[in-house]
């Protein structure tokens, strides 16, 4: 064990996790140029997906020094472990969510017909910060501020921008599987895998591992009914077009290997900070993956930068993608408030109250000299009088209250 | 499990080898420097009160430390 700031951690998983992506991304495009078929390619993926998700999960859930080794990646994890009755539902929601999305994104790179020019249309799957950042401002108690709109905002059109190519176009059809297929359906399982790793099991927080293992074999049900359908309805026979891609199988093993890593280091990051700015931190995926494009374009003799506008834009939307993130990183202001609650006030009901109050991450009844200590989280100390003081100030049964500002914060990980 | 907040209030100049001294503790969840009447904030866990017991004794010894306050959890929620 270990004490990190929090902070740190949250965008050193954020960061491993794009630099793993970034490295999946090329294979997953070299794969693409091999097997056309998107129905075929997509269930191929997670047919092997599931053998090689299994086996690693096996191979980290050997002990060492008394502690499975995939404690290492994620120390909530003791071994492989069946599913607990409350996370089947998170699960099917989230294992539709992917199976959905790789299915639309692999369908516009076969509607578009070429390795390399999917991307036009697909940059503007990046937007799916800000469909996350509206989810969680319907869902969750965290509203989003002006700065997490602004930067979210900043981060996803440096996304389009850095990933956009020239070369391709834009039609309804794309836009329309993009806006609205692939977007939600990515920001459902972001945030289902989000509500699993904050699950408590047996005490302690889920750990990515098992979510990742067990998402991945919802998903390849989910999918392996998906091409089933269309096989019937279509009368083709993508199934054992699927089968058959496994003639690929080492580049097939080598992505989703990647992927189990990237997805464990994300799922990670996801327990410590919003689906928003957790994908926010992993859409500089985008920047990571130029070094990759070099190896990639010199094994297929493509180029990455068709021009020297499209390589202007590419260096724009990085620069935004860099400031967006960082802005995400600067603007959060936590804190601790003591609160004393007048006598005959039930503290049980007060610690609901405070609960209730956007910003309030944790609100506990103590014995001591306070009655109630809360911990909060804001984009700025002008947040939290408005949203978090005058509301306290409101409260009757509210004897008196202390506002301590967190200045540096170490948390065991 | 045994949940508590220990408030620490430090000599002026102290903050910095406190701090030290605090990380190599066993049983701590987070430690935060505040700005308010106190300096730091632990939060801790532990099994049973005689272990909370141990640990505010091995803060108690460290050098710097003015005062500290125990306050232990009674129920929580948290994201």
């Amino acid at each position: 064990m270990m004490r990190i700031r929090k902070k740190f951690l949250f965008y050193i998983l954020g960061l491993s996790s794009a630099i793993i992506a970034a490295s999946g991304t090329t294979v997953d495009t070299y794969v693409s140029s091999f097997i056309r078929n998107p129905w075929a390619l997509c269930l191929s993926i997670f047919l092997m997906g599931s053998i090689v998700t299994t086996i690693l999960t096996l191979l980290l859930s050997i002990p060492l020094n008394g502690k499975a080794i995939g404690s290492r990646i994620d120390p909530s994890f003791n071994g492989v472990r069946l599913l607990r009755k409350k996370e089947i539902k998170y699960h099917i929601v989230a294992g539709i969510g992917n199976a959905i999305t790789t299915l639309a994104y692999f369908y516009i790179i076969w509607l578009y017909n070429n390795p390399f020019t999917p991307a036009t249309i697909l940059a503007f799957s990046q937007i799916v910060i800000i469909y996350l950042l509206a989810i969680e401002s319907i869902t969750e108690k965290n509203a989003p501020t002006l700065a997490e709109v602004e930067s979210a905002t900043i981060v996803s059109f440096g996304a389009v921008l850095a990933s956009i190519s020239l070369k391709g176009g834009i039609n309804a059809l794309g836009i329309a599987i993009v806006f609205l297929v692939l977007n939600p359906s990515w920001a459902l399982f972001s945030i289902y895998q989000r509500k699993l790793k904050l699950l408590k099991i047996n005490g302690c927080y889920n750990d990515a591992i098992n979510i990742r293992f067990w998402n991945i074999l919802f998903t390849t049900f989910f999918t392996i009914i998906a091409i089933v359908l269309v096989d019937h309805f279509t009368g083709e026979n993508y199934f054992n077009a699927a089968i058959n891609a496994f003639s690929h199988w080492q580049l097939l093993a080598l992505s989703m290997a990647i992927a189990f890593f990237s997805y464990v280091l994300y799922i990670r990051a996801l327990g410590l900070g919003k689906a928003s700015v957790t994908q926010a931190v992993k859409s500089s995926t985008i920047i990571f993956s130029i070094p990759f494009s070099f190896v990639l374009a010199g094994i297929t003799g493509g180029t990455i930068f068709e021009s020297s506008l499209h390589a202007l834009i590419k260096i724009m939307g990085i620069v935004l993608v860099i400031l967006g993130v960082l802005s995400f990183a600067l603007t959060e202001v936590r804190g601790y408030i003591f609160i004393n609650v007048k006598p005959g006030y039930s503290v049980r009901k007060m610690i609901e109250e405070i609960w209730k109050i956007k910003g309030v991450t944790s609100v506990a009844a103590i014995a001591g000299s306070y009655d109630i200590i809360a911990k909060v989280r804001i984009r700025s100390l002008g947040k939290g009088y408005e949203r978090i003081v005058r509301v306290l100030e409101g409260i009757k049964e509210i004897e008196n209250f202390k506002w301590h500002s967190i200045l540096r914060e170490w948390e065991e990980v | 499990m045994i949940k508590a907040y220990i408030l620490i209030l430090t000599y002026v100049g102290n903050l910095k080898s406190v701090l030290k001294e605090l990380e190599k503790l066993e049983n701590i969840d987070s430690i935060a420097v505040i700005a308010g009447d106190y300096d730091i904030i632990v939060k801790a866990s532990v099994n049973n009160l005689e272990e909370l017991m141990e640990l505010t004794d091995k803060i108690h010894a460290i050098k710097g430390i003015k005062r500290t306050n125990t306050q232990v959890v009674e129920k929580e929620i948290e994201i």
